[in-house]
Parts: structure tokens; sequence; C-alpha cells
């Protein structure tokens, strides 16, 4: 426990003049400080790996096809309700894919649980942040606004499987 | 020079309230719900005689969204991003609480490395949260370059966690069973150039603020809670040590392994807005001395692990869901039915404003039956009217400023 000392003022504290003096050699010495205020629109923000932008769906190396099979799990783990999921069967390999699916960024709250949650390496949380529309209908998107190729979320998903390499010394699977 | 001092006496003085032309003169003054001075949508209804406050009543609930209800509706996991808006200025803390709520109930060690991390994490959100009390009371006070300093410093730490978690405020990043991911080098080396710039930083913000006339006569003997007061109001945190008690649980009921660290507890004596302040101000080093320790012990703790392996609430490594069926089970049935065992927890952590409580109460399903939030703020609220009533209109700013609350977390 330690008491926090309660000093009084001594009289230059006490008088105005030396205070107001300190003041403004202190106001002069700033203006030869640098300068930390960041021009927001002009300069923008760096991101990284690590940022949490806005979710984005990865499309397969093959250039076309989403790595997602719309198993729902990203659905089942947002907090905020805003992913909604139809899935369809297809001829390819890996027969299922989402026929439609939508992420309503007002209701987004980039926490990243989809990311965890996909088994398909499917979603990721891109650098895009800025969100910015004139209407709402506009700012739920649809695949073709979701979708980019795996090349732009490469350095996101090195990020994350880095991460996730949890229990390293552990050998059994159950 | 005349070196006179404005002094009047505490409590209602009423010989000079009877030379007051304006006395006896009641009038109703609502402060707030949109107001600076009210440190977010709080509403005083204030009854005024002249310029002495003669009855208050505070409003709360402007800003409730059922954070409790949600958290029975949601889930458990997925409560997280829910608590980080509880005190949002300091989203890590309340995350760790709720989490340390849930592993009380589950039963989940937390591995060291985990432990450390969450400590570090705590008392930098902790710092972060002072600097906010710091610049906002000063600038209600009218010491506006005070809160430009602050928010410079706040800035760094920001700068910090973005870079650890994605995100400036709301980081979310604290789950079941320990943290997300792990504090890497550089990470550490720019904590801790920051935590060795900060001690430095603290001092400036004293020898702006300590031995400020200003500061002095608006803070020194206003607002004061006796320490019976204080026990009676249930007040904690700072509010609780400024009155002179000593309290605080990370000594009181240690968590997350802080009865390995070396810390002291500010104690104030006389209870006054001066004396919430100092207290705050030695709480900065203090933490700033816990991160440290903190750093020390992660330095020798690298490449442990920070999530614990337990495979009913902590999603298993991502490489394996590819590669094993029995990970992928885990792993559908961690996001869509994770459950926590039939019972009740309840841990309180020290937060920036005081116990910060999370009782949890399970059927063994996936939701919660009960999840009550116990906010230190709405504490704080209520003693408001203890300590405003009878003194000038203008104390009140200094006080609502010294008592620190975030009404996201009292309204909840
Ligand atoms: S979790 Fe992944 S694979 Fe499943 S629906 Fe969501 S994005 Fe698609
Ligand atoms: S980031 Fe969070 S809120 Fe946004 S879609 Fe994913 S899970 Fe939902």
């Amino acid at each position: 426990m330690v008491i926090v000392k309660r000093k009084d003022l001594s009289l230059a504290e006490r008088l105005w003049l030396p205070e107001i003096g300190r003041a403004l050699s202190m106001t002069l010495r700033a203006i030869f400080k640098p300068k930390v205020t960041r021009q927001y629109p002009e300069e923008p923000l760096p991101t990284t790996a690590v940022t949490r932008g806005q979710p984005r769906l990865r499309i397969l190396e093959d250039g076309e096809n989403l790595a997602c099979v719309s198993c729902g799990l990203c659905e089942a783990a947002c907090p905020a309700y805003a992913i909604t999921i139809d899935g369809h069967e297809t001829e390819r390999f890996i027969e299922r894919e989402p026929e439609a699916f939508e992420i309503d960024m007002l209701r987004c709250i980039l926490c990243g649980f989809c990311e965890e949650a996909c088994p398909k390496d499917a979603i990721f949380m891109s650098n895009e942040l800025e969100l910015a529309d004139f209407t709402r209908a506009a700012l739920v998107y649809d695949i073709d606004k979701l979708k980019r190729p795996t090349a732009a979320l490469t350095g996101r998903m090195d990020y994350f499987y880095k991460v996730t390499n949890r229990w390293r010394n552990s050998s059994s699977t159950s | 020079m005349a070196t006179k001092t404005f002094e009047y006496a505490p409590g209602p003085n009423l010989a000079a309230l009877n030379d007051d032309p304006l006395h006896g003169e009641i009038m109703q003054l609502s402060m707030g719900p949109q107001h600076p001075a009210t440190h977010g949508v709080l509403r005083l209804e204030v009854e005024l005689d002249g310029e002495t406050i003669r009855r208050l009543e505070p409003e709360v609930g402007f800003l409730h969204r059922g954070k409790e209800k949600t958290c029975e509706s949601l889930g458990w996991a997925k409560f997280f991003p829910h608590t980080d808006r509880l005190d949002y200025v300091q989203p890590l803390m309340n995350n760790i609480g709720y989490a340390l709520a849930l592993e009380k109930l589950a039963g989940i060690e937390v591995p060291q490395r985990g432990q450390e991390i969450r400590v570090l994490l705590m008392e930098i959100s902790r710092i972060a949260a002072h600097l906010i009390y710091l610049g906002t009371t000063a600038i209600d006070l009218g010491a506006v370059s005070m809160f430009f300093n602050t928010f410079k410093e706040r800035e760094k730490i920001y700068e910090i966690l973005d870079a650890y978690t994605g995100h400036r405020m709301n980081n979310t990043y604290v789950r079941i069973g320990g943290v997300f991911a792990d504090v890497d080098e550089e990470l550490e080396a720019h904590l801790r150039s920051f935590l060795e710039g900060f001690r430095g930083e603290v001092d400036t913000f004293e020898k702006f603020l300590t031995g400020n006339r200003i500061w002095y006569d608006r803070n020194r003997d206003v607002g004061t809670i006796t320490k019976d007061e204080a026990l009676a109001w249930a007040l904690t945190g700072p509010n609780l040590r400024g009155s002179g008690v000593e309290h605080d649980l990370r000594k009181a009921q240690p968590y997350s392994g802080y009865e390995d660290y070396e810390f002291e507890v500010p104690v104030g004596t006389v209870g006054d807005c001066y004396d919430r302040y100092l207290v705050r101000v030695e709480e900065m080093r203090q933490s700033t001395a816990i991160a440290l320790q903190a750093l020390e012990r992660l330095k020798a703790s690298r490449g442990g692990e920070v999530l614990a392996e337990d495979r009913r609430y902590v999603l298993p490594p991502k490489a394996k869901v590819h590669t094993s069926m029995e990970e992928l089970i885990f792993q559908f049935k961690i996001v869509t039915d994770l459950s926590l065992p039939r019972g009740e927890a309840y841990q309180g952590i020290e937060s920036s404003k005081g116990e910060l409580g999370f009782f949890v109460v399970s059927d063994g399903t996936s939701r919660p039956v009960r999840c009550h939030i116990r906010a230190p703020g709405l504490y704080n609220v209520q003693a408001i009217p203890l300590v405003a009533e009878g003194r000038l209109f203008s104390d009140m700013v200094a006080i609502i400023g010294s008592l620190d609350f975030v009404m996201g977390e009292v309204d909840r």
C-alpha cells in the first residue's frame, strides 16, 4: 500500500504569473515537437496482415469457383447475424457451393468469428476498411462484391495459419 | 501581490446563501443526456438554489442495449464482441473478465503464457482507460492541452493494440481458455519502448496538473466521500481507494496470476476528487510496472501455448481441421453448440473503474440461463448525489469527472 502524497501549493504555484509563463513556454515548445496528427483521408491508414477489415470470400486457385461449400458455420458463428447463405449442389468434385451469400455490412462488426469458424478457408478478413455508400441496400454485399482472388488474401491466410497453429506439442487428435 | 484564495465552506453555506439575492428561487435544470460534461448519455435532474445544488437525481438507461439478455440469446462464445462494447475504453479488460467467469464455470486452466498476456493486456487497458479519465476530466475543468497530451499517449497504446489485434477498439481477442494470438518479439519490443517512455509521460502529466492552481482549487476538498460512505455505497476501484480503503481485487482475490506480480495499491487519505486523481495517476505508474514485469515473464515463456488445449471449448488448430475428421467434428460442435456445464460462477476483476463482475448461470446447454454484469460505473453514478448535493453547480463537473464511469457499461 502506498499512500498518495497530497502536497500543498508552493508560493510560486499560488501566484498566477509563473504558471502562466510556464504554460506559454510549454505551448511554444509544442510548436517544435513532431506532429502526431494523422491526415486521415489524404494519408490512408496503414494496413497489415493483422488488420481485421471486412470479411471477403476467397476464390479458389482455378480462378472462378468460390472455396465456400455453404456449410453454414460462419452463419452460425456470426454474433451479429450478418451472414445469410443459400447453398446448392454442383457437378464439380466439391459438390456444394453457395447460390447466394450475403453479408450485411451494416450489421457486421468485423469480429472475425466467421474466419475462425470456416472449415474450408473460404472467408477471410481482408484489409479493406472503408465502408460508405448512399443507400442501405447497397451495403448488403452479395457474392459479386465479396469475392476476391486468393492472391489478395494470402497475407492474411499466412498470418491466420501462424496464429491458429496451437497445441504444437500435442500429437493426438482427440 | 495579492494571493487571496477563493474559499467557501464545504457543504451548504447557509450564511452565504442568505445574502444571495437569488436565494429561495428554485430552478429545475435538466443536464444531459447530450451534455459534454456528463461523459456519455447521462441525464442529471438538478434543483438549483442560486448556484447551489439542492437536489440531484441521475437518470441512467439512455444507452441500454439489453446486453445481459443478448448474452442469454446469443450463447456463450458469441457474447465476446458484446463485452467489448460495455466499457468501450477498455475492451480487452471486459473480454478477460467474461472469459474468466466462463473458465471458472467450466473449470478450464489457462496456460501460463496465456495468463501473462492477459495481465499485460489488462494493464495496458487500464492505462488507456485512466488516460481517458485524465484527459476528459482535465478538459472539463479547462485544461485543454492536457487532453491532447493524454490522447497522444493513448493513441500509442491503440497503435500497439492495432498491431496485435487488428483493431484499435473492440478488439475481441480473448477466447475461452486464453487469448487468440501470441505476442511476438516485435510487439514486445514496441510495448517495452512505449512503457519505458510512458513513465516520464506520467511525470509530465503530474507536472501539468498536480501543482496547478486551477486544478488544485477545483478538486481539492470537492466531492469528499468518507471511508464509511464509500463502503456503504458499494464503491470499488480508485473511488474506494481514494477514500482510504485498501481494497484491490488483484490483491484480495488474485486472478490470472496477479499474486506473482509485485505492485503497490495506491490509497488516498481524504477521499476528495484530488485524492482520486492522485490514486489514478499512481495506478498508471503501478500498471506500467506490472506490464513491464509481464513482458519480462513473456520473454521467459516464449514458445509456450496461449490457449488451453480443451476440445470441448477451444477451436482446434486450423491446419488439423482440414486433415482430420475428428477435428472437423470438434470445429462444428464448438461453433454451433458450445455448452458449459451446469452451475453458476461469479468472477470479479479489478477494472479501471472498480470491480467488474460477471455472474453466469448455466443449465448445461449452449445458452446461458443468466448473465449478470456487475458494472462498477453504475455504483459510481449513484454516488453523484451523495457528494454533489449542497455544493456549487460547477463542482459537479469535477465530481462527475473524478468518479469516472462509462455509460456503455452503466446502462449495458
Ligand atoms: S463457414 Fe466457410 S465454407 Fe462454410 S458457409 Fe461459411 S464461408 Fe462457406
Ligand atoms: S466478421 Fe463477425 S460480424 Fe462480420 S460477418 Fe464475420 S462473424 Fe459476422
